[in-house]
């Protein structure tokens, strides 16, 4: 009679499944270092040469170009959740909190491209936005949102709160109000008790939900392809590019590397600097 | 349920334990024999539960061997066992109602349903829950959860009832009649019991035997009375009930007459004591419990008398506990009935102890 | 008095930027025009009726679905018995596939979807079905997985013990106790899983073709086509359809549980 005897059955399909992605994974390493035949799909043989085209400076731009983005899109985020969430957790009327988490968590689930279009219709030219601010007199000439930076990191905060939300709320919840209380007690004014009670205690899910947006929105596609509409390029979209318009597979797979080792190198970088920072605020 | 399923024996064979660093049970060797009612008692930490997992086959001991009527188990995967235990938690099924908990061991035997109701009925009648059958375990008092538990584990007729820690979530009146009901249950099955707790008075109450534990090794397996009036070792002379360990006192022999010198002044009377065989000079460890020692009054005659100060009362209803400092030896605890020692011998005051032999414990030093 | 006051203002504009999105789509979708106008000179079911009888996304919604009850139930048994596994056994290189199974969540999806692109080339299963749905269980795997995981901890493993002193195989704990105990983790695991896959668009751009494309692909090379409110109507039908079940699952699992937000 086996201590486990479950640990086959259960163990293959997980095997299976991580050799599969694995497999794809390889794929995109191989095809990285193939030689591109123009007009084929076939590749040739095996080269370097994929990885010195990066230094062009449209590619490295559209790695900047993500970097920056991710960063202000988390940064946006962050500030726009933290009182959503401290709402959620803390108001004691049922009504409101369900109403709350509904509307919070709904962009959640609704996908990329529902999302991406509502923004589409928000932000062009003759959209909601520009009409209603026209109609006002704020403007006398629409505005362009569409195809700018600006309206694409509008667009991605807007996805990315949802988990922002979910992670800040958790560590809210987490904190014991006896805490509060006392600072309260001991004659700290409201805004004091927040800026020196309740963000320190949650710098861990302030950390932690900043590097998971940041990394969610290095991936981030159909924005920036529809709104940026070409005009603001990220990692993503050039892959796309190579890959279906060019048709050069090497060399979007060679991209694909780029971003993968980008993704990994970045989040490795900020879960350093989160370590000097929550070290430093815990000795506070 | 009946009478003529008890009767298995558990041997216990030099089983030791370890976890990664920590030997949580020590060469323990054990003979529960037929129908015995026997307890685990130790102090929180000492292998009771990690014994009793063996037993029930959720741990593999690391050495030693376990058997059952002789017959070695240690191959025996757990449901295969046929012992029944009860969790300090009770961890009654929350997605079953009461019937279906009871009935759990009875289905996985595959029997009959007409006698798998006949069966829950019986046992739920024995436990005094009748009608309780359709209830959500949720819905139960601490109580009725204990009974459920107890009535699920004997229903499947096991060979050994495992009992951990079954009462210590209950509340002291609880707890003492579900002893009242255990006791009685236990009698009505027959069925050989291992029952772990860290609570004294239990276990002696209970016990037919008790085994005393420390750091994974046995102290003592005696009867109640024996654990208390003749301790093996300081361990258990301390443990079980309060004690009084007196300095190292070295002992004089001169034909039949004992002295023991507790210090330069303090020298005191005794006799030979049960199991030992003393010789002149030796150094013993005297304990002696506070209800022995009495107030001196006239009745005593000047033998074992010592003096001191009052320290402390604490009156505790039926007696009053009260510590005494005493030049040479320390603290000193004596029990007297009622209050009157509190008038009798104010805080600070002087008195004068009688401090007989005849039932303290001496061990070797 | 009007700190409080400041702070729901606050919160409200907060979540009208969150919502307005929403708001236009539904909107849009009745507008009764073919360039969208506001505020709308009417109303009309007309693009409704459009999205609805649109066989690109009548077909497109049928392999989405598809597509989605497969790998988000190929993803339920396979998460929940390498939750299982992760929670209860130790074994050599397990630190390894957790992290492997669960790097999707790093891994940009449209990393993951080119990659199932060449190896559906590779296997001669390209735009298959059958790739699309094996990219669809790695993406959604860490959450189902996720789930079980912490129902699993959630559970006393004395109930398990117990059912094996009355006499239960490790067959009939895991199908009689183990399994009823984590069914809500589970289903909440498969709802959030389904829909993932239903919605998911940057992997599935890249394995799907036109005859196995998924509704948000199908949506995607409309707007690039069309301007007219046709892909309003879809997207407010999903929306509603979201809230709906969002409602749903917080009415009966409590959304707040399953997003172990808490307050103590
Ligand atoms: N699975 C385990 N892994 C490592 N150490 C363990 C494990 N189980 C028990 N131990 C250790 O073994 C020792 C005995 O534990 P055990 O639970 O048997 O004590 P106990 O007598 O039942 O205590 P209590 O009265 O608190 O229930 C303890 O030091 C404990 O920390
Ligand atoms: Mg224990």
């Amino acid at each position: 009679m086996s201590k486990r005897p479950f640990l086959i059955p259960f163990l293959v399909p997980a095997i299976l499944v991580a050799v599969i992605f694995l497999a794809a994974l390889a794929e995109i390493l191989q095809y990285s270092l193939r030689e591109f035949i123009p007009g084929s799909l076939d590749v040739g043989g095996f080269t370097l040469d994929n990885f010195a085209r990066i230094y062009r400076p449209v590619y490295f731009k559209a790695v900047i170009n993500t970097f920056v983005l991710s960063l202000a899109t988390a940064f946006f985020t962050l500030i726009l959740s933290y009182p959503i969430a401290f709402a959620l957790v803390r108001t004691k009327v049922e009504w409101v909190r369900t109403l709350l988490i509904l509307l919070s968590i709904t962009p959640l689930f609704t996908g990329e491209i529902v999302r991406t279009y509502a923004w589409m219709l928000v932000l062009g030219t003759n959209g909601f936005l520009n009409t209603m601010l026209l109609d006002i007199g704020v403007i006398s000439e629409p505005v362009t949102f569409m195809y700018t930076r600006a309206g694409v990191v509008i667009a991605l905060v807007q996805f990315a709160m949802p988990v922002m939300i979910i992670i800040l709320a958790t560590a809210i919840s987490h904190i014991n109000t006896d805490y509060e209380k006392a600072a309260a007690n001991l004659g700290a004014r409201p805004w004091t008790v927040i800026t020196r009670v309740v963000i320190p205690l949650t710098m861990p899910g302030i950390i932690s939900g900043f590097i998971v947006i940041f990394a969610w929105t290095m991936s981030a596609f159909a924005t920036p392809q529809l709104i940026g509409g070409g005009k603001v390029l990220m990692i993503s979209n050039a892959i796309y590019l190579q890959g279906f318009s060019a048709l050069n597979f090497p060399f979007a797979a060679t991209l694909s590397v780029i971003a993968l080792i980008s993704a990994f190198a970045s989040l490795a970088l900020m879960k350093l600097i989160a370590n000097r920072l929550e070290r430093q605020t815990a000795i506070h | 349920m009946n009478t003529n399923n008890s009767g298995h024996s558990v041997d216990i064979v030099e089983v030791t334990k370890t976890f990664a660093n920590v030997t949580a049970v020590h060469k323990v060797s054990l003979n529960i024999r037929k129908g015995e009612f026997m307890t685990l008692l130790g102090p929180s930490g000492c292998g009771k539960t990690t014994l009793l997992n063996m037993v029930a086959g959720f741990e593999t001991q690391t050495s030693g061997a376990i058997r059952i009527d002789g017959k070695d188990i240690s191959d025996v995967p757990p449901f295969m066992r046929e012992t029944g235990m009860v969790f300090q938690s009770y961890a009654l099924f929350p997605h079953m109602n009461v019937f279906d908990n009871i009935a759990f061991g009875l289905r996985m035997r595959k029997l009959p349903a007409k006698e798998i109701k006949a069966e829950v009925e019986r046992a739920l009648d024995m436990m005094k829950l009748s009608g309780m059958e359709g209830r959500r375990v949720r819905q139960l008092s601490g109580g009725q959860q204990q009974r459920i538990a107890l009535a699920r584990a004997i229903v499947i007729r096991p060979k050994v009832l495992l009992l951990d820690e079954p009462l210590s979530a209950l509340d002291k009146n609880l707890r003492l009649q579900m002893q009242v009901e255990l006791k009685e249950l236990h009698q009505k099955t027959g069925l050989t019991t291992i029952f772990v707790t860290h609570d004294q008075g239990e276990a002696l109450s209970l016990s037919d035997r008790v085994v005393v534990m420390s750091r994974g090794e046995v102290q003592q397996v005696s009867a109640p009375i024996e654990l208390y009036t003749q301790p093996a070792n300081g361990f258990v002379a301390s443990f079980i009930g309060e004690i009084n360990a007196l300095p190292k006192a070295r002992c004089q022999k001169s034909g039949q007459d004992f002295r023991f010198e507790v210090c330069p002044e303090i020298s005191l009377n005794g006799r030979q004591p049960a199991r030992l065989e003393l010789k002149d000079g030796q150094m013993v460890h005297i304990f002696i419990r506070p209800e022995h020692i009495e107030i001196a009054g006239p009745r005593h005659n000047g033998a074992n008398i010592v003096k001191g100060n009052v320290a402390a009362h604490i009156y505790q209803g039926t007696h009053t506990q009260t510590r005494v400092n005493v030049p040479g030896i320390g603290l000193v605890e004596l029990r007297t009935k009622g209050a009157a020692a509190i008038d009798q011998a104010p805080l600070g005051s002087e008195i004068a102890l009688s401090v007989p032999l005849d039932e303290a414990v001496i061990l070797p030093a | 008095m009007w700190r409080q006051t400041l702070f729901w203002v606050i919160v409200s504009c907060i979540l009208f930027y969150m919502t307005i999105p929403a708001i236009v789509v539904v909107m849009t979708s009745f507008n009764p025009g073919e360039i969208l106008s506001f505020p709308p000179n009417g109303f009309s079911l007309r693009w409704y009726e459009k999205a609805l009888t649109y066989p690109d996304f009548r077909g497109a919604f049928r392999t989405g679905l598809i597509v989605a009850l497969i790998s988000s139930t190929l993803a339920l048994v396979i998460g929940t018995s390498f939750a299982f596994l992760v929670v209860r056994y130790v074994f050599p290189g397990k630190n390894l596939l957790e992290g492997i199974l669960s790097s999707p969540l790093i891994i940009p999806h449209f990393t993951t979807g080119f990659g199932f692109l060449l190896l559906g080339a590779h296997l001669n299963l390209n735009q298959t079905l059958t790739i699309i749905i094996m990219t669809h269980v790695v993406l959604v795997l860490p959450f189902v997985a996720r789930a079980v995981y912490v129902s699993l901890l959630n559970i006393d493993p004395n109930f398990e013990r117990s059912a094996a002193n009355l006499g239960a195989s490790p067959f009939m704990v895991l199908s009689r106790i183990t399994v009823p105990l984590i069914i809500p983790g589970m289903a909440g695991g498969w709802l959030v899983a389904s829909i993932l896959s239903l919605t998911e668009f940057s992997a599935s751009l890249y394995v799907t073709a036109s005859r196995t494309q998924t509704l948000p692909v199908a949506m995607y090379n409309y707007i690039r086509e069309y301007t007219d409110p046709t892909v309003a109507a879809v997207s407010a039908l999903l929306i509603i359809a979201t809230m709906l079940i969002l409602m749903a699952a917080n009415h009966f699992l409590g959304l707040r549980k399953i997003l172990a937000i808490d307050s103590h």
